[in-house]
């Protein structure tokens, strides 16, 4: 899994001995599920150096930017028409992020 | 595994190489040698100095735990992201044409191929990647129909990503100024979040399925250059409505351009090679 590779290796790098917490981010829009996403992690960390980690999660709003009408709005779905203007499709400005944020580690 | 939908593992993935197909060889080479590493090496010895036993205290300070933390912020499809690049410039400075082609399973991905690499296969170099859970059987296909293919494997995975057309590609290594098509696992879903590398993407729906499907699974569509519409052949049997998929589709990704075809009668299929012509003259 590729969460766990990269935490790995950053904590490697870090010369780390353990790694006590993760925070991850999923935005909205990224077309990650976070309830998904949460069930396989748990389930591939055994034996992984996230096996006891407390995983955190950043989940951020979708944010979409209106061409039409220029309106920032809470985009909950690519397909959401813009709710002044009713115009679509909307730029997606943020909220599509699937990143490690950072990482706790111990010597 | 895929960190989208907690699919597979990647472990399991088999890029087989050509030229390896239907051998058969049953030889049964058995390697049963258990190497255990039991580890307990025991040994004894008397702690005593001069005969005379001390007891020994194995004192250490306790030094303190030092939490730091670590801010990354890195995309978890970076890795997958750069890589893509890599393919996709090998792509630019050997004049591959590399599509991707997405779909559901059942679509006619295979079939629009077979039939694409017999009508051109005179007139240009032509090769492919097939993606699929299991089986060689898309490649075998492939290969009959007259073009080099390479399979891979995703075991329980649902999607191709760049380092599998990275592995791929050194086993198939394609000529400068040819075609590639990856024929990607069939799934609307994952392999629209990965990148492999390509100059287009098409995608490929069937009228067998709802006219509703770019609502349905949106990012493919969104993500997509091309739609065909394949087995146009089995419109006077079925309700699908070309226009409002394409009026859906459209609704998502303004951009997109359309080709109704029938793989199996033919139909609609020389639009579909002036489609491929015309990227090749701009490549």
């Amino acid at each position: 899994m590729e969460v766990i590779t990269l935490a790995e290796k950053e904590a490697e790098k870090a010369n780390a001995a353990s790694i006590s917490e993760i925070t991850i981010e999923i935005g909205t829009l990224s077309g990650v599920e976070a309830n998904a996403f949460e069930t396989a992690l748990a389930f591939l960390s055994t034996n992984t150096m996230l096996q006891n980690s407390r995983v955190q999660y950043i989940l951020t709003k979708g944010d979409g930017f209106c061409p039409a009408c220029s309106l920032h709005f809470e985009m909950n779905s690519r397909m959401d028409t813009c709710p002044r203007c009713r115009s679509f499709p909307s730029e997606v400005k943020g909220g599509d992020a699937f990143k490690v944020h950072s990482l706790l580690v111990d010597n | 595994m895929c960190d989208t939908c907690g699919c597979g593992d990647s472990n399991n993935i088999t890029i087989h190489p050509r030229h390896n197909y239907n051998h058969d060889h049953n030889d049964n080479h058995d390697h049963d040698h258990p190497h255990e590493h039991s580890g307990n090496h025991d040994h004894t010895h008397t702690h005593s100095v001069g005969g005379v036993p001390y007891t020994h205290s194995h004192a250490h300070g306790h030094e303190s735990i030092k939490s730091r933390e670590i801010q990354l912020n890195v995309d978890v499809l970076s890795d997958n992201n750069s890589l893509a690049g890599k393919n996709r410039n090998h792509f630019k400075q050997n004049q591959i044409l590399a599509l991707n082609l997405v779909s559901s399973p059942g679509s006619g991905k295979t079939t629009i191929l077979e039939k694409t690499i017999q009508a051109l296969i005179g007139k240009h170099k032509i090769y492919v990647i097939e993606g699929d859970q299991q089986t060689l059987l898309d490649a075998d296909r492939i290969e009959k129909s007259g073009a080099p293919a390479v399979q891979i494997n995703t075991g329980a995975g649902c999607h191709l990503d760049a380092k599998m057309i990275d592995g791929a590609l050194k086993n198939l290594t394609p000529e400068p100024n040819s075609i590639l098509f990856i024929e990607n696992v069939g799934n609307l879903v994952c392999p629209a979040l990965f990148d492999l590398g390509e100059m287009k993407r098409v995608v490929v729906i069937s009228v067998t399925e709802g006219e509703d499907k770019p609502l349905k699974y949106p990012y493919m569509f969104q993500t997509s250059h091309l739609c065909i519409i394949n087995k146009s052949d089995l419109l006077p049997y079925v309700d699908f409505r070309v226009d409002e998929a394409i009026r859906y589709a459209r609704s998502l990704n303004p951009e997109l351009e359309f080709l109704v075809v029938s793989a199996r009668s033919g139909a609609g299929m020389q639009e579909w090679f002036n489609w491929l012509e015309k990227l090749l003259n701009s490549n």
